[in-house]
């Protein structure tokens, strides 16, 4: 307060620019006068701004116009928008909003990654079915001089391994069958395994002693099936 | 004061998006791994038949290859149900009957698909492992009774051991 005073000082008397710090009088002084009549004009010049309507308005013309406002047509346009005031950060329109494909892309993962198995399926070459006339091919076992190593499985699912030279070794396990297989065939010189398959006997059994000969190298496997109790 | 300025508008840039992961690696690695699965996975109901399980087996394409599927029965868990193809629908069915009316039936349906599609170079039986080894067996015969049978190679499908 104390610096508007000092600053006022100086000039006391000018016209209206003191902001009314003027010394008081105690009459009214001749600003307070040309003050009046400024406004007076002002308020002429605003007043014939204001719109008032015409006869050629219509007698309906009760519209925005009636109240003294000047249209919005009429607004000047050289208004600015401050800057400042409505700083917003905007996306820039060449990036998408990745979001939503985002999700869908994660949804399609999670349900083909349940759905997915992981399951292998290959198969095993066989040799196609023989007749099921008694074949004549009893000759030709004689015919073949090799060793062999002959796996059976009875109509339980016991597995028999059986070489030229041993007996009949009974295996009541898939991983007994398959060592005493690979110890016939590092023993002897088999080259053949011969799968002789009871008929109810189980498919997985037969592809587990043809597996077992695959494993241990053997050149040629055959299959028998027979439906003669052991 | 310019000067000061200047060196202060990079770090004003910087700090908003330090809160934010850049999630661009992360959708790169989930759309590969969405590829890979889409490639992976089938959309076949094959998968339902328990092969058994072999370490060692080729791969054969199914496209290329005459395909049998044999399961039990599972009402009485004792027959065996012969499906024509590739997936088990009623139609493709074997209908149950003897031995010998299955052997034809089967061995008719060889003879048609490998004249009609003479590309196909393989015949696939693929067989539950608790099917019996009879049953398999009259399968194989019934594909014997095919002459075209006669110079494609058979096939047992086995499941992979890992």
């Amino acid at each position: 307060m104390s610096k508007k005073k000092k600053k006022s000082k100086p000039d006391p008397n000018t016209d209206g620019e003191g902001f009314g710090l003027n010394k008081p009088t105690g009459q009214f002084s001749d600003l307070d006068i040309e003050m009046k009549k400024k406004l007076a004009v002002e308020r002429e010049e605003l007043a014939s701004q204001i719109y008032r309507p015409t006869p050629e308005d219509g007698p309906d013309d009760v519209t925005y116009k009636n109240m003294g406002w000047r249209g919005i047509e009429n607004v000047e346009d050289d208004f600015e928008e401050p800057d400042v005031a409505f700083e917003k950060k905007e996306i820039p329109e060449d990036e998408l909003d990745m979001t939503p494909m985002v999700d869908v892309t994660f949804l399609l993962l999670i349900f083909f990654m349940v759905t997915a198995s992981f399951t292998l399926q290959k198969s095993l070459e066989q040799p196609p079915a023989k007749s099921d006339q008694p074949s004549t091919e009893v000759q030709e076992d004689d015919e073949v001089l090799d060793d062999y190593v002959q796996v059976t499985i009875d109509q339980t699912n016991t597995y028999y391994v059986t070489t030229r030279d041993d007996e009949e070794v009974e295996c009541p396990s898939d991983s007994e069958m398959r060592s005493r297989v690979k110890d016939a065939k590092e023993t002897s010189s088999a080259t053949r395994l011969i799968i002789l398959a009871h008929v109810d006997s189980t498919h997985a059994k037969l592809v587990t002693a043809w597996d077992t000969g695959v494993i241990n190298n053997m050149k040629e496997i055959e299959i028998q099936t027979t439906d003669e109790e052991f | 004061m310019s000067d000061e300025a200047n060196i202060e508008l990079p770090k004003r840039k910087r700090n908003p998006d330090e809160g934010e992961l850049d999630v661009t690696p992360m959708i790169d690695v989930t759309f590969l791994l969405l590829a890979f699965f889409v490639v992976v996975s089938r959309m076949d109901p094959q998968a339902a038949v328990a092969l058994p399980m072999a370490s060692y087996g080729d791969s054969i394409q199914d496209k290329e290859a005459v395909t049998l599927i044999v399961v039990l029965d599972e009402a009485t868990g004792e027959k065996v149900e012969v499906y024509k193809g590739r997936s088990m629908a009623d139609d493709t069915k074997v209908p149950p009957g003897d031995e010998d009316s299955q052997e034809t039936n089967i061995g008719e349906y060889v003879e048609n698909q490998l004249s009609s599609h003479p590309t196909k170079n393989a015949i696939l039986i693929k067989a539950e492992g608790d099917v019996k080894t009879g049953m398999v067996e009259m399968v194989k015969r019934g594909i014997a009774q095919s002459e075209l049978a006669k110079t494609r190679k058979i096939y047992v499908g086995i499941e992979a051991e890992q």
